[in-house]
């Protein structure tokens, strides 16, 4: 088949006859771009034949994902006219599976190639960034070598990239290879080498005894495997954000943004020299690709891309300021734009050895300023606010561009004041003012969160005074038939923002999120309740209550057995008080410690009683004094579980003479039991140990091994972090009144949260049963 | 000689009233008009306590005298009232704690020795050994309390409790063992007011659950008309039937006491006397206890309330016969309490005092509240009710103080699941009593702990449903509204408010009539 040169020239034939007859192999039609390129190929060139590579994802092949990529309703038409989807593939539509990081051997008939896949995040890990954008573009050369090799056909590569590519460059950007003289192999191999030193160096003492300490100040009351296990967990975020960090901060050594783009134009890289061996290839760089301007349909957009996320959290009004100035140039397409061009690059191939450079952008003849940006989301936003929020519209910001410099500083002091903020609240004494306070700070740290990831992003392309030159890529659409122009539209001049902002893009992403606020109101609405319920009555299931703090307002137990059982003539031990309260620092900073350590600090001044005794003190003096603090909705919640034939287990680690009052409630009570030697009397030591943190979680699936209990239908009570085990234990965890970091905890895991209030009057008295 | 008790019409030189609300009161301006209801001033009171009881045993109507009865060998079991009477607290020592004595003393003489003592608390709480100790006195406390033979009854203690047999309209009669198999029984009365003593002594006092649904249920109630005038009262009509059975099977000899009404302390002094005949010295302590309160946390105010303790002053002590007893003794209750009220009036106006049977040292809940005020005051009549058929009560109390775990964990549960489905008495009796009544956790708490019994509750509920099924409003002044939603009422700030509230049920200027009460006081509504 004959193949004209670039551009130009006497060829009349319109873009479907070009291709027609010819195979064409894309990469991540999964992905945004890839989807709408093999949307636009379907339904406008019919002549063409594809083949998709794709990863086949767990149980799912690659077959079986393009199947349902297909049944999306923007393929219906195509479908249908095919007669079916199964129809559609074996006419059209071939599949490659494999992987960009293994590419598989590629069918020998292809005529070209086009290679959206790649890694979009901007802040890649820097081993990810390089195994996807350069690595696998190498390995892909090789594969359509190989193609080359067996066929004897020139493919036609045409590689997508991106127009920040540029990096930090200034001014107007040329369409020709990026100007950098960095050594491609050595920045190669040392990325993909980083993982494993980032690896090794997490390991490392000072790593780990940072995370570990930080670990056991907030799990050491819990256990230290519970501890051992956040380690973990931080140490793999450590070395996440680790390779972020080197990734971007050597992008930004040789001039680029940040990974993304300095992996992208490496890149670039490999695709010319590869061209430089007298292959064809056409790199096409679109801007910041957005939703359709008019195919499939106005607005069609696949997940968030770049602005969603700003746009939404403008109009939601959670963005205060942005760090651009008003005049600065973003660089919007959408991108229905961008895969006609593809399809037009794709029809005119360049001379071998001369890579084509195409930028898909708006910025040069149509700029889009921040101004005008602001101003449409505004006054869309103004015209269609979010409704479905509890307390009217929202205000929205209005921004003033003061700079980028005073946003980021504006961030770093809401930073500093949420971070003093945080520490207080999370070391402040429980209280519903102090659990209303982490609630609210969960929320703004979370926004807080948001805004410096994305400012973080952006600040870079928000600042970007780049200019890219689309003059190539509109003398190809102008070479172009009348015909193929309107059916290949990517002239970018056309765009009317304001329209496109207002009646295009905003309404198509604010959609979901509009449906997602009303289900959200409904199940508001339904779900006042708040405690699931406990369920039907069945067999197997336990519920497992902490008592202090949880089934009693806390310390009730402790401010007991310090004062009144001390006062007690029969114990023998009056006047023994000053000598108790030179005891009290070392006993609270042990309860700081381990509950354990403190529990048995406390139980050490019980030798010489009788445990008989003990028995009838607690029945005589402690039953009105738990009876009368007990909460009454853990009392009916506990009656319920009972109701439902549930198991019901009291765990505690005080001792057993203490869990008299409660013995009606439960089927079991786990208590620490006092060691008594053969007369019956105390030793101030324990029989065994007091079963606080870790250990709960273990006894807990030994009594369920024994009892045939399904622990993920159980339930758990507990009021503080230390019972982080007991409440993990099960499927059904429920926090009490929690302190401020399990609270967090219980939010971040999506667990219920109880507010069961200790009836009025059950105040922290240091003489609890004095009075009656 | 004390004057007796009137109905004033409110002109524009009435000063405003003292209403009680919980812990505290206000000062109320009532619309011109208004009828305020005093009760009588208190009786004198008998000048020689200890004679007047020895009169009594040594005089009794229709029985033989008290030492006569009394010989060697017999099983004697003495009952008394417990805590939820006199309201408030009578300051020591009580009077069960005298006559007690003096039984004691005669069947000491008598060579008795096989004594018990225990106290009638029916379904109500088991008293701590400081309440019994306060009722019976510390030198009877100390011979019998350490032995076990002074003691709570348990309705629950199925061993302990003989069954002896139906009444005509097939209600079960199921009592006390120990009283029941005595050779005497003798029963210590304080009887405040009009619905207390008689056969609803024994007959309700050592009963237990089985015996006590037949006459406490929302039907019994709603016929009892009102139940301070047991001559048309369903449930004294039932009591009596089981009585005069009881007296077949049982020797009672009881000892009935009436008191006046000196409830209040010097320091409230003024809560005792009319408002327009205060004097400045009531006036400033008036003041005082006002702006205290005004500043006072909850728990002080409780403090200050629950701490009172009347002196009371003994109007009459009778012993026998149970029924020659009673009747004697209402005649002394009615020279109390009785005013005559004529007509009945389209709005009902009461405050709810901060005490009530049952929350004695204990918190008053809104559920004793609606008990208090729709069903003790309410029922304060003779004759018909002061409010049309179809009229409006008005309320006064905050309904804030929440539920003593200790004492009332049923009511908790009675407030959060039944009220929130149903507040018709008929409805929950039907539906939930039972189950409360014999849910083990409850029946546990009531015979360890100090817990009302399970079915309490409904109790309150059922002694409100006459006045329910009566009017067509009820509105609480300065009340919790979410609490009074709960209870199926409504609440408003003022008085005003309410009466405007209340115009879509009884009109634009209804006639009101105000029952200044405490003191106890029973309108005779002719």
């Amino acid at each position: 088949m004959a193949r004209s040169s670039v551009v130009a020239g006497a060829d009349e034939r319109s873009v479907a006859e070009r291709l027609a007859g010819q195979h064409v192999l894309v990469t991540g039609v999964t992905g945004f771009v890839g989807e709408a390129l093999l949307h636009l190929m379907l339904t406008e060139v019919p002549g063409v034949r594809t083949s998709v590579v794709v990863r086949p994802k767990g149980s799912t092949t690659g077959e079986m994902r393009i199947a349902k990529l297909l049944e999306k309703p923007v393929f219906a038409d195509v479908v249908a006219a095919a007669g079916g989807v199964p129809e559609l593939m074996a006419a059209r539509v071939g599949v490659v599976e494999g992987d960009l990081a293994d590419v598989p051997p590629l069918p020998t008939d292809l005529d070209a190639v086009v290679h959206c896949a790649g890694d979009v995040s901007f802040d890649p890990p820097v081993d990810e960034g390089f195994t996807s954008n350069v690595v696998g573009v190498r390995d892909l050369l090789a594969r359509i070598d190989e193609a080359s090799a067996a066929s004897g056909t020139d493919i036609h590569y045409v590689h997508i990239s991106t127009a920040y590519v540029a990096g930090r460059r200034r001014g107007s950007i040329p369409e020709a290879p990026v100007d950098h003289e960095v050594d491609l192999e050595a920045e190669l191999a040392w990325g993909l080498s980083q993982r494993q030193s980032v690896e090794h160096r997490s390991r490392s003492v000072d790593v780990l005894e940072r995370e570990r300490r930080k670990a056991e100040r907030a799990h050491g009351r819990a256990g230290l495997l519970t501890a051992a296990r956040a380690t973990e967990v931080a140490r793999r975020q450590w070395v996440k954000d680790e390779l972020v960090r080197i990734g971007t901060e050597r992008a930004r050594s040789l001039g680029w943004t940040d990974c993304y783009t300095f992996t992208k134009a490496m890149g670039e890289r490999i695709v010319e020299r590869w061209s430089a061996a007298g292959h064809r290839a056409s790199i096409v760089r679109p801007s910041i690709i957005e939703s359709a301007l008019e195919r499939p349909h106005a607005g069609w957009i696949e997940g968030f891309k770049m602005a969603e996320p700003l746009i939404l959290a403008y109009g939601r009004g959670e963005l205060p300021e942005f760090p651009a100035s008003a005049d600065t140039i973003v660089d919007i397409v959408p991108v229905d734009h961008v895969v006609s061009a593809i399809v037009a690059v794709l029809a005119h191939p360049p001379a071998p050895a001369e890579p084509a450079f195409f930028h898909v952008s708006s910025g040069d003849r149509n700029p889009l300023t921040f101004n005008v940006l602001y101003t449409s989301v505004r006054t869309y936003f103004e015209r269609h606010p979010f409704t479905a929020t509890d307390r009217g519209n929202v205000r929205l910001p209005e921004w003033r561009f003061p700079g980028a410099r005073s946003v980021e500083r504006l961030l770093s002091t809401s930073e500093k004041a949420w971070k003093a903020a945080d520490y207080v609240v999370g070391h402040a004494p429980r209280s519903d003012r102090a659990r209303d306070m982490a609630r609210r700070l969960h929320q703004q740290g979370r926004r807080l969160e948001f805004l410096r990831r994305y400012l973080d992003l952006y600040m870079e392309y928000a600042t970007a005074e780049l200019r890219f030159s689309d003059r190539r890529t509109l003398a190809l659409y102008e070479s172009l038939s009348d015909a193929d122009r309107s059916t290949f539209a990517f002239d970018t001049a056309v765009v009317d923002w304001e329209h496109y902002f207002l009646d295009v893009h905003c309404p198509s992403v604010t959609e979901p999120v509009r449906k997602l606020d009303e289900l959200r109101a409904l199940r508001r609405k339904s779900a006042k309740t708040g405690l699931r319920k406990v369920g039907d009555k069945r067999d197997g299931v336990a519920a497992f209550f902490d008592m202090d703090g949880t089934l009693l307002s806390s310390n009730v137990i402790e401010t007991f057995l310090w004062v009144r059982l001390r006062e007690l003539d029969r114990l023998g031990r009056l006047g023994e008080l000053g000598r108790m309260a030179t005891r009290v620092p070392s006993l609270v900073q042990a309860e700081r410690r381990s509950r354990s350590d403190f529990l048995r600090g406390v139980y050490r001044d019980y030798a010489g009683a009788r445990l008989a005794d003990l028995d009838e003190v607690a029945d005589e003096h402690l039953t009105s004094h738990i009876l009368s603090r007990l909460s009454p909705d853990a009392v009916r919640r506990i009656r319920e579980h009972r109701r439902a034939g549930h198991r019901t287990v009291l765990i505690t680690g005080a001792i057993r003479p203490l869990t008299r009052p409660l013995i009606p409630l439960f089927d079991h009570i786990e208590a620490a039991e006092l060691e008594v030697d053969e007369r019956g009397i105390c030793t101030g030591h324990l029989a065994t140990s007091p079963l606080v943190g870790e250990s709960r979680g273990a006894w807990m699936k030994s009594y369920a091994a024994e009892h045939g209990i399904d622990m993920a239908a159980s339930f758990a009570y507990a009021d503080s972090l230390s019972d982080l085990p007991l409440l993990e234990a099960v499927g059904n965890p429920v926090a009490v009144r929690p302190d401020v970091p399990l609270y967090r905890h219980a939010r971040r895991s999506h667990w219920d949260v109880a507010d069961w209030a200790s009836p009025s009057g059950s105040t922290r008295a240091l003489d609890p049963a004095a009075r009656r | 000689m004390s004057r007796p008790g009137f109905v004033l019409e409110v002109d524009d030189r009435t000063p405003p009233m003292i209403v009680h609300e919980g812990l505290g009161f206000r000062l109320e301006s009532f619309p011109l008009g208004t009828r305020v209801v005093y009760p009588p001033e208190s009786l004198p009171a008998v000048p020689d306590v200890d004679a007047a009881i020895d009169h009594a045993l040594r005089n009794p109507e229709e029985s033989e005298p008290l030492p006569a009865l009394l010989r060697a060998g017999m099983r004697l079991t003495i009952a008394f009232d417990d805590l939820s009477l006199p309201l408030p607290t009578m300051k020591a020592p009580d009077i069960r704690g005298r006559i007690i004595e003096a039984v004691l003393t005669m069947a000491a003489e008598a060579g008795v020795d096989d004594v018990k003592l225990v106290a009638a608390n029916a379904l109500h709480r088991r008293m701590t050994a400081a309440e019994l100790k306060h009722i019976v006195g510390e030198r009877v406390f100390r011979s019998f309390y350490p032995q076990g033979d002074l003691y709570n009854f348990d309705a629950e203690d199925q061993d302990n409790l003989l069954h002896l047999g139906t009444t005509e309209h097939g209600e079960d009669i199921e009592i006390d063992k120990r009283a029941a198999t005595s050779d005497l029984l003798v029963y210590v009365n304080v009887n405040l007011v009009a619905m207390d003593g008689g056969h609803k002594s024994v007959g309700i006092g050592l009963a237990s659950y089985k015996s006590i649904k037949h006459h406490h249920n929302a039907k019994t109630m709603v016929h009892s008309r009102s139940f301070m005038d047991h001559k048309k009262s369903a449930m004294h009509h039932s009591a009596w039937r089981m009585g005069r059975i009881i007296k077949d099977t049982v020797k009672v000899f009881q000892i009935e006491t009436t008191l006046n009404n000196d409830i209040f302390p010097k320091s409230l002094a003024f809560l005792q006397k009319r408002e327009w005949e205060w004097s400045v010295r009531d006036q400033a302590s008036m003041l005082a206890v006002k702006r205290g309160l005004a500043m006072a946390p909850q728990k002080a105010r409780h403090k200050l309330f629950h701490d009172v303790r009347s002196v009371y002053g003994l109007t009459g002590v009778r012993a026998g016969e149970v029924e020659a007893v009673h009747t004697k003794t209402l005649e002394k209750v009615h020279a109390q309490h009785s005013v005559e009220v004529d007509g009945q009036s389209d709005v009902l106006v009461m405050g709810v005092p901060y005490v009530g049977p049952y929350n004695v040292n204990s918190s008053m809940n809104p559920i004793l509240a609606t008990c208090m005020g729709l069903g003790y005051y309410f029922n304060s009549y003779r004759g018909q009710p002061v409010v049309r058929k179809g009229g409006a009560v008005i309320l006064y109390h905050p309904l804030d103080e929440g539920f003593n775990q200790l004492h009332h964990p049923s009511y908790v549960d009675f407030y959060e699941e039944v009220l929130a489905e149903s507040t018709d008495p008929a409805v929950v009796g039907e539906k939930y009593e039972q189950q409360f009544a014999e849910d083990p956790w409850y029946r546990h708490l009531y015979r360890t702990s100090h817990a009302y019994h399970g079915v309490h509750p409904f109790y309150m509920w059922y002694w409100a449903a006459h006045a329910m099924d009566h009017v067509g409003d009820v509105i609480w002044v300065g009340g919790d509204r979410k609490a009074a939603a709960r209870l199926g009422f409504r609440a408003a700030t003022t008085l005003q408010d309410a009466l405007e509230m209340a115009s879509s049920t009884v009109g634009p200027s209804p006639s009101i009539t105000y029952l200044h009460n405490p003191p106890h006081l029973l309108a005779d509504v002719r």
